[in-house]
C-alpha cells in the first residue's frame, strides 16, 4: 500500500524467487553434492549444531552432558527454532541447497516425505553410517517412515504419539458418566451431551475456523483409528473415501448438537481453553499428557487418560497417529559425528528415560518401555499408567500411513472443509469430494474412488 | 556518491592537463566504476532471481528433477479455483479498503494542514507510527486484541453489552478485521504523502477563492482537491501495487482464513513456494501477478494522470 510494504514485499519476493532458484540448482546439483560421495567428517571432533523445538529442544539440550563424557571433542549446540517456524527454515536452507542448515534437523512425519521428494540429497543416508542395525529397534510402522524403499534411511524415529484421550474425570462424575464405559464416539456424544446439560461444558474443541494449519487434527485422529487416511499406499487420493465421511460425519454430529466448542487462535488458545476448563475432552496425543500437566498443575488427580473410543464398535482404538524424527543434513561436513548424536540420543534408552521424565515425550524405541518408570501410577492422572496405556497402544498393529509429498496440500484441503463443515453446516460427503477433486488437479495424483 | 567524489576528481585533472587522452577515459570511467557496485548487486539480487523465477514458471519439479512445461503453470492457474478466490479477495481489498483508506487520508492530510490544529506534531506522529511498527509485531498484536474468546476487544464490547464478534473467525468480519487492520498500518503514512503536496498549493489561490465568495467546502472541492490530484494519483498507484502483494496481514491475522475467506494472491503465492514445495508454480503466480500490476498501473496513471 506503501512504498514499505512494498519495499518488504520486494524484498520477499526476491528471496522467494532466490529461493526457487537455489532450489534448482539443487536440484541440478544432487549426483554431485560432496558429503553424500563419502567424506562424512570426523565422528569424534568437530562443532555440530541442532535444530528442535520447545521441549524436545531444551530436553536434548539437557543430553548435552552425557553425550560430551562419551564424545568430549565435539561440540553441540542445540537451537530452539520454534515449532512451527522450523518448516519454513529447513526448508528454505534446503531450497538454496542446504546453506545455513544445521547439522541434526528435528523433522516432523507430516514434513519428513516432502523434503525427501523436494530436495533429493539433502538428507543424509543414514544407513551409510550405521542405522540398519536399529531397524526392528522402533515402533511397528516407523522403519517404513523412515526407510520407505528399506534403502536409504533418511532420519530416525524419535517420538511414537498415539491416539489419547485425556479427559476431566471431575466432570465426567459430576455428569454422571461412566468414561470407561465410552465404546464408541457415538457413545461419547451422547455422554456430552449429558456433560453440557450438567455441568455446561463441551465435549471437546476444535479451531473451527482454521487458524493453524493442523486444525484437522481430530480429523484425521478418526479416519487413522479406521485405518484410513488421505493417501493409500499407491500414493491415490482417499480423501473422500467412506472412512473420511464417517469421520467428518462424526464431527458435524457433536458440532451440531453443539457439543464443540471453538479453539481457534492457536496454541495460546489452547492453552487458555485448558486453564478455563471450556471441554471434558482432550483427544490429543502422547505428547500432550505432558503438556496438561505443565499447564494445570494445580488439577493433579482430576485428569484421566485412555485410549479413544473407536469408530464403529468393535473397531480399533490405536493409531500412531504422528511421529517426529532426528535427521542429518546432506550438505553437513560432520555426518559422521551428527549421527553419533543422533545414535546417542534415539538408540539409548537412558536418553530416551530422560527425555520421557522431562517432557514426558513418547520414545518409539521399544527398549525404553523397559524402564519402570513408563509402569508407574501417575499422581496427576489419578493414579493411572498413563505410561502403559500408551505403551499398549504402541504394540497394537498400526499402519503405516503414507504421508507422500503432498500431505500438506491435503492438510489445506481437508481443513477447509472441515472449515466448511463446522461454520456454514455444509455436507460432509460433499465437501470431501469437492476437496479430493481438488487436491488431485492440484497434485496430478488420482481419486481412488 | 559521484557527487561526494567529484571535487577530487576536478582537482586531479587540473592538475595534470597535459596527459589528456588516457586521464580523459579514466575519468569517463570513473562514473561507471562506482555505480559498478550498485549495478553487480542490483543484478545479483533482482534480476538474476528475477529472470530466474520466470525460467521456474515454466518448469516442473517431479522427484527433484525439472521438467520444461512450457505454459502448463500457467494454464493450471487459470483452472485453479483457489488462485481466482485469492484475486478475488484481493479486488475486494482494492476497491472497498484503498478508497476509504485514501479519503481517510485526504481528511487527515488537511486536518494536519490546518492552523486550528494545536499539538500538530504530536498527532503527525501518532498517526505515522503505525507505518513504522513491524509487519509481523502489529499483525500478532491485532490478532491477540481480536482474538474472539480472550481478546481486548470483545472484552471491551461485552462491558456496554455487545456480544462476541467473530473478529477472525467468521468469513466476512475476517475480511473486516483485514481491513481495519490495514487502514490503521497506511492511512498515516499516505496522509503524510498527501500532506507534503498540499503544503505547495499556493496560498494565493484560497485567497481568491474566498474572494470570489467560496465557502469552506467548495474551496477544499475546487482548489485544494484538484491540486492533490498528483499526490492522490502517487498514493492510489503505490496503494494498489502495495494491495496486490499484501501478505503479511491475513498471513498473521488468519492464514488467509477461515475457508480461504481472506486468502490473498500473496498468501498463495507463499503457500505454493514455502509450504508446498511448488517453486514452479509460484513463479508463476509471481509473474502473473507481476503483469497485473503493470496493467491496472498504467490504467491509473491513464485515468488520473492525464488531466493534470
Amino acid at each position: 500500500m506503501d512504498m514499505s510494504r512494498r519495499r518488504v514485499l520486494g524484498v520477499g519476493g526476491v528471496l522467494a524467487a532466490g529461493a526457487g532458484l537455489g532450489g534448482l540448482t539443487a536440484c541440478s546439483g544432487t549426483g554431485s553434492t560432496g558429503a553424500q560421495g563419502g567424506d562424512v567428517g570426523d565422528a569424534t571432533k568437530g562443532s555440530i549444531t541442532v535444530w528442535s523445538w520447545q521441549g524436545p529442544a531444551a530436553e536434548l539440550r539437557a543430553l548435552v552432558p552425557a553425550f560430551n563424557k562419551k564424545y568430549p571433542d565435539i561440540k553441540v549446540t542445540v537451537q530452539d527454532i520454534g515449532n512451527p517456524a522450523i518448516w519454513d527454515k529447513i526448508t528454505t536452507g534446503m531450497a538454496a541447497g542446504g546453506a545455513g542448515l544445521a547439522d541434526v534437523l528435528h523433522i516432523g512425519v507430516d514434513y519428513l516425505p516432502g523434503y525427501v521428494d523436494r530436495f533429493p540429497g539433502q538428507l543424509a543416508d543414514l544407513g551409510k553410517l550405521g542405522a540398519h542395525k536399529y531397524r526392528d529397534s522402533f515402533a511397528k510402522g516407523l522403519w517404513e517412515t523412515v526407510s520407505p524403499k528399506g534403502e536409504q534411511v533418511n532420519a530416525l524415529p524419535w517420538e511414537a504419539n498415539s491416539a489419547g484421550f485425556y479427559y476431566r474425570a471431575d466432570v465426567f462424575e459430576e455428569a454422571g458418566v461412566d468414561v470407561g464405559a465410552l465404546d464408541t464416539w457415538d457413545d461419547a456424544i451422547e455422554a456430552g451431551k449429558k456433560i453440557k446439560k450438567k455441568t455446561g461444558k463441551y465435549l471437546l474443541g476444535i479451531d473451527k475456523p482454521a487458524s493453524q494449519q493442523d486444525s484437522a487434527n481430530f480429523f484425521q485422529l478418526l479416519l487413522q483409528l479406521q485405518g484410513g487416511f488421505y493417501f493409500n499406499t499407491d500414493g491415490d487420493i482417499t480423501l473422500d473415501s467412506a472412512e473420511a465421511v464417517r469421520a467428518m460425519s462424526l464431527i458435524k454430529k457433536m458440532n451440531d448438537a453443539g457439543l464443540v466448542s471453538d479453539i481457534s487462535g492457536g496454541w495460546n488458545a489452547l492453552i487458555s481453553s485448558i486453564k478455563k476448563g471450556t471441554a471434558a475432552v482432550l483427544p490429543w496425543p502422547t505428547w500432550f499428557g505432558g503438556i496438561i500437566e505443565e499447564t494445570v498443575p494445580d488439577q493433579a488427580g482430576k485428569w484421566g487418560v485412555r485410549l479413544p473410543p473407536s469408530v464403529r464398535r468393535g473397531g480399533a482404538t490405536a493409531a500412531t497417529v504422528n511421529s517426529t524424527h532426528l535427521a542429518v543434513a546432506g550438505t553437513s561436513k560432520h555426518q559422521a559425528a551428527a549421527w553419533n548424536f543422533v545414535e546417542f540420543a534415539l538408540t539409548r534408552p537412558e536418553s530416551q528415560v530422560e527425555i520421557y521424565r522431562g517432557k514426558g515425550i513418547a520414545p518409539a524405541l521399544l527398549k525404553t518401555y523397559d524402564d519402570p518408570v513408563f509402569h508407574e501410577p501417575s499422581k496427576f492422572f489419578g493414579g493411572q499408567k498413563k505410561g502403559e496405556i500408551f505403551f499398549g497402544a504402541l504394540k497394537a498393529p498400526s499402519p503405516a500411513f503414507n504421508y507422500t509429498s503432498d500431505y500438506a496440500r491435503a492438510l489445506k484441503v481437508v481443513t477447509d472443509a472441515q472449515t466448511k463443515v463446522l461454520l456454514k453446516g455444509a455436507d460432509p460427503a460433499k465437501v470431501l469430494h469437492a476437496a479430493a477433486d481438488q487436491l488431485a488437479s492440484q497434485t496430478g495424483r488420482k481419486v481412488a474412488r | 556518491m559521484s557527487v561526494v567524489t567529484s571535487p577530487t576528481r576536478t582537482v586531479r585533472s587540473a592538475g595534470v592537463r597535459d596527459s589528456r587522452p588516457p586521464r580523459l577515459s579514466a575519468r569517463r570511467l570513473a562514473p561507471y566504476a562506482f555505480v559498478l557496485p550498485a549495478v553487480l548487486l542490483f543484478a545479483a539480487f533482482k534480476l538474476y532471481p528475477i529472470g530466474w523465477s520466470f525460467v521456474l514458471s515454466l518448469h516442473k519439479t517431479v522427484a527433484g528433477v525439472d521438467t520444461f512445461v512450457g505454459a502448463d503453470n500457467y494454464v493450471r492457474l487459470l483452472d485453479d479455483p483457489l488462485f481466482w478466490t485469492a484475486l478475488k479477495n484481493t479486488a475486494v481489498i482494492l476497491v472497498v479498503q484503498v478508497p476509504i483508506m485514501l479519503a481517510l487520508a485526504t481528511g487527515l492530510a488537511v486536518a494536519f494542514n490546518s492552523a486550528f490544529l494545536r499539538a500538530r506534531s504530536v498527532f503527525r506522529l501518532g498517526f505515522f507510527m503505525p507505518m513504522v511498527t513491524g509487519l509481523v509485531a502489529y499483525g500478532v498484536v491485532f490478532s491477540v486484541l481480536l482474538n474472539e474468546k480472550y481478546g481486548l476487544v470483545n472484552w471491551l464490547l461485552s462491558l456496554v453489552g455487545i456480544g462476541e464478534v467473530p473478529w477472525l473467525t467468521d468469513p466476512l468480519w475476517a475480511k473486516i478485521s483485514l481491513g481495519l487492520a490495514l487502514t490503521w498500518h497506511y492511512t498515516g503514512y499516505n496522509a503524510v504523502i498527501l500532506l507534503a503536496r498540499l503544503q505547495t498549493i499556493p496560498k494565493e489561490l484560497y485567497d481568491a477563492a474566498s474572494v470570489d465568495g467560496a465557502g469552506a467546502w467548495q474551496s477544499f472541492r475546487h482548489v485544494t482537491l484538484p491540486g492533490l490530484r498528483p499526490a492522490i494519483l502517487l498514493a492510489t498507484v503505490l496503494s494498489t501495487i502495495g494491495t496486490l502483494q499484501i501478505f503479511d496481514e491475513p498471513y498473521i491475522l488468519t492464514r488467509g482464513g477461515p475457508d480461504n475467506a481472506t486468502l490473498t494472491i500473496g498468501v498463495y503465492l507463499y503457500q505454493n513456494a514455502f509450504t508446498y514445495f511448488d517453486f514452479g508454480y509460484a513463479s508463476a503466480i509471481a509473474y502473473v501477478l507481476a503483469v497485473l500490476i503493470g496493467v491496472l498501473g498504467l490504467i491509473q496513471f491513464r485515468v488520473l494522470g492525464d488531466k493534470s
